[in-house]
């Protein structure tokens, strides 16, 4: 391997370390996977009681937008608590080439935004499908028709829209890292993500097309594929430049200008 | 009372205000969230202005132009919570290490030791920017809507209906910003309040979800209060307008009780 590797692997795996052991950041994770499961189990069940037909999935993708907040969180809270005290002078210390710095960040980023998203999915599919399990409340049934382990709860196409909402969940999620780097503190990191991916994208979505080139909105294609012009893959790319784009304005920040600025 | 404490409220409210208005992040929720409405009235009224020009005659009514920057109204309450949260969360932030890693929370605290009366001012002063906000934001929204539409709109909306709505939004900004007060003051950290807040002030909202499932949910403060947003269309059932303001307020008086409480008896 290339010496050049060899230390972002090892900058990576300090900044996993430093994921790791920030407390914020294992309640975060838990406090997504726990609201997306409660979240997802109350859609599902107060469909089924309006009569609609047992659809777990659909429960899943219908709450999705409401587990934002978790990932968006776990985005914006490692970048804005370095950069809070002194620890970003000791990191840059330690690791003085900061591009380096900042595509160890990205990736470690990246792995836990990972986890937690495919976490919360798993988390929303379980609470759908328990909420809404046959043998609840069924009048005249002896015993829960329980499938048995293994029995396949969902398949095929719906596979590929949870497989998006996780995509979705890690876009949203690195976006607000990519915030974060550009405006280092909490607060303005928190309000610009939340305000951009919860109020104003449903906002100008209600008012305009255009607001499909959004990255929230072009990111939730993934899951629900039903734009005219932009195909699921074409919003997902769409997402990403945004990620890039902001990404790397952050980056540069942290590359050009005083740490401690 | 003011002779025991030693500050006089008045002059206290005047060091909240003081205080507040030179927080930079109070200065940009304010600034954005009367930019942000307006820039949305401006969105709202070019779309209603081509879909008149673009329509045959006949293809609808004109929206009055007051509708139209009304449209804009639900994105001030995420301002509004900012204010309420940094209010109170900024005396908690630690300052630098290197000036010495003290909080501002001590120093008011020796400067006014009556907390309830500290709690007091940081209210009304927070109370008095988001009604000037509301104000300035609507107001705004209003002046867009009526350059871009000019003479396509509809004829006005009476000046007593105008009042009441703006009023009403202005009240339920008001109240969620409180509301967001009396939690920090009891989380400190600006983080779960401002997440937990504008999360469930969007439309994708814990409350209109849970609503669903039980309808005890329209008496929880932000659903009980949404009737105060005038002619915006919202979810059926729940108290009325007045009645939810009632509510609404009621939440609010008593987390703001509870805040004070805690505040009073917790170690700073």
């Amino acid at each position: 391997m290339r010496p050049g590797l060899v230390h972002l692997a090892r900058v990576t795996a300090a900044e996993l370390s430093k994921l790791r052991t920030l407390p914020a950041v294992g309640l975060t994770v838990a406090a997504t996977v726990v609201a997306g499961g409660s979240v997802a189990a109350l859609a599902a069940s107060s469909a089924v009681t309006g009569g609609a037909p047992r659809d777990p999935v659909g429960a899943v993708t219908e709450v999705v937008r409401f587990v934002q907040a978790g990932v968006v969180l776990l985005g914006v809270l490692p970048v804005a608590h370095e950069s809070a005290g002194t620890q970003l002078r000791t990191t840059l210390a330690a690791v003085p080439r900061r591009a380096v710095l900042v595509a160890a960040k990205t990736l470690a980023a990246l792995v836990a935004l990972a986890v937690t998203a495919a976490g919360t999915v798993c988390a929303m599919v379980g609470g759908a499908v328990v909420a809404t399990a046959p043998a609840r409340g069924v009048a005249g049934e002896a015993a829960p028709r329980w499938a048995g382990p293994g029995a396949a709860v969902v398949a095929g196409d719906d596979l590929t829209r949870l497989a998006g909402a996780a995509v979705f969940l890690v876009l949203v999620g690195v976006l607000a890292q990519a915030v974060a780097l550009l405006l280092r503190e909490l607060v303005p990191a928190l309000v610009a993500t939340l305000g951009l991916v919860l109020i104003v994208s449903p906002l100008l979505g209600s008012l305009t097309e255009h607001a499909r080139w959004l990255p929230d909105q072009a990111a939730a294609l993934l899951w629900a594929p039903a734009d005219p012009v932009l195909t699921p893959a074409a919003g997902a790319l769409v997402a990403t430049a945004w990620v890039v784009v902001v990404g790397a304005c952050g980056g540069a920040r942290l590359v050009l200008v005083d740490a401690s600025g | 009372m003011s002779r025991r404490a030693g500050v006089r409220f008045r002059d206290l409210a005047a060091a909240e205000l003081g205080k507040a208005v030179t927080l930079p992040v109070v200065r940009a929720a304010v600034a954005g969230t009367v930019g942000g409405s307006a820039g949305l009235a401006a969105l709202n009224a070019v779309g209603a202005r081509n879909a008149l020009v673009g329509g045959a005659a006949g293809a609808g009514l004109a929206p009055p132009a007051f509708d139209v920057a009304y449209a804009a109204a639900p994105l001030g309450a995420a301002g509004a919570v900012v204010l309420g949260v940094v209010a109170m969360s900024s005396e908690y932030a630690a300052s630098s290490a290197d000036a010495g890693g003290g909080r501002q929370v001590t120093t008011t605290l020796t400067a006014a030791p009556g907390r309830l009366r500290v709690l007091g001012a940081k209210a009304l002063v927070v109370a008095l920017l988001v009604a000037m906000t509301a104000v300035l934001a609507i107001g705004a929204c209003l002046a867009v809507a009526t350059l871009v539409l000019g003479d396509a709109a509809a004829e006005a909306v009476g000046l007593r209906e105008a009042v009441l709505r703006t009023a009403g939004a202005a009240l339920y900004w008001t109240l969620t910003a409180l509301i967001a007060l009396a939690v920090t003051v009891l989380t400190r950290g600006a983080t779960l309040p401002l997440v937990v807040l504008v999360a469930n002030g969007s439309l994708v909202s814990f409350s209109l979800l849970l609503s669903r499932v039980t309808p005890w949910a329209h008496w929880l403060p932000d659903l009980a209060g949404r009737r105060l947003y005038g002619g915006l269309a919202t979810v059926p059932g729940g108290p009325d307008a007045v009645t939810g303001a009632w509510v609404m307020a009621a939440w609010t008086a008593a987390l703001l009780a509870v805040a004070g409480v805690v505040l009073a008896r917790r170690d700073a």
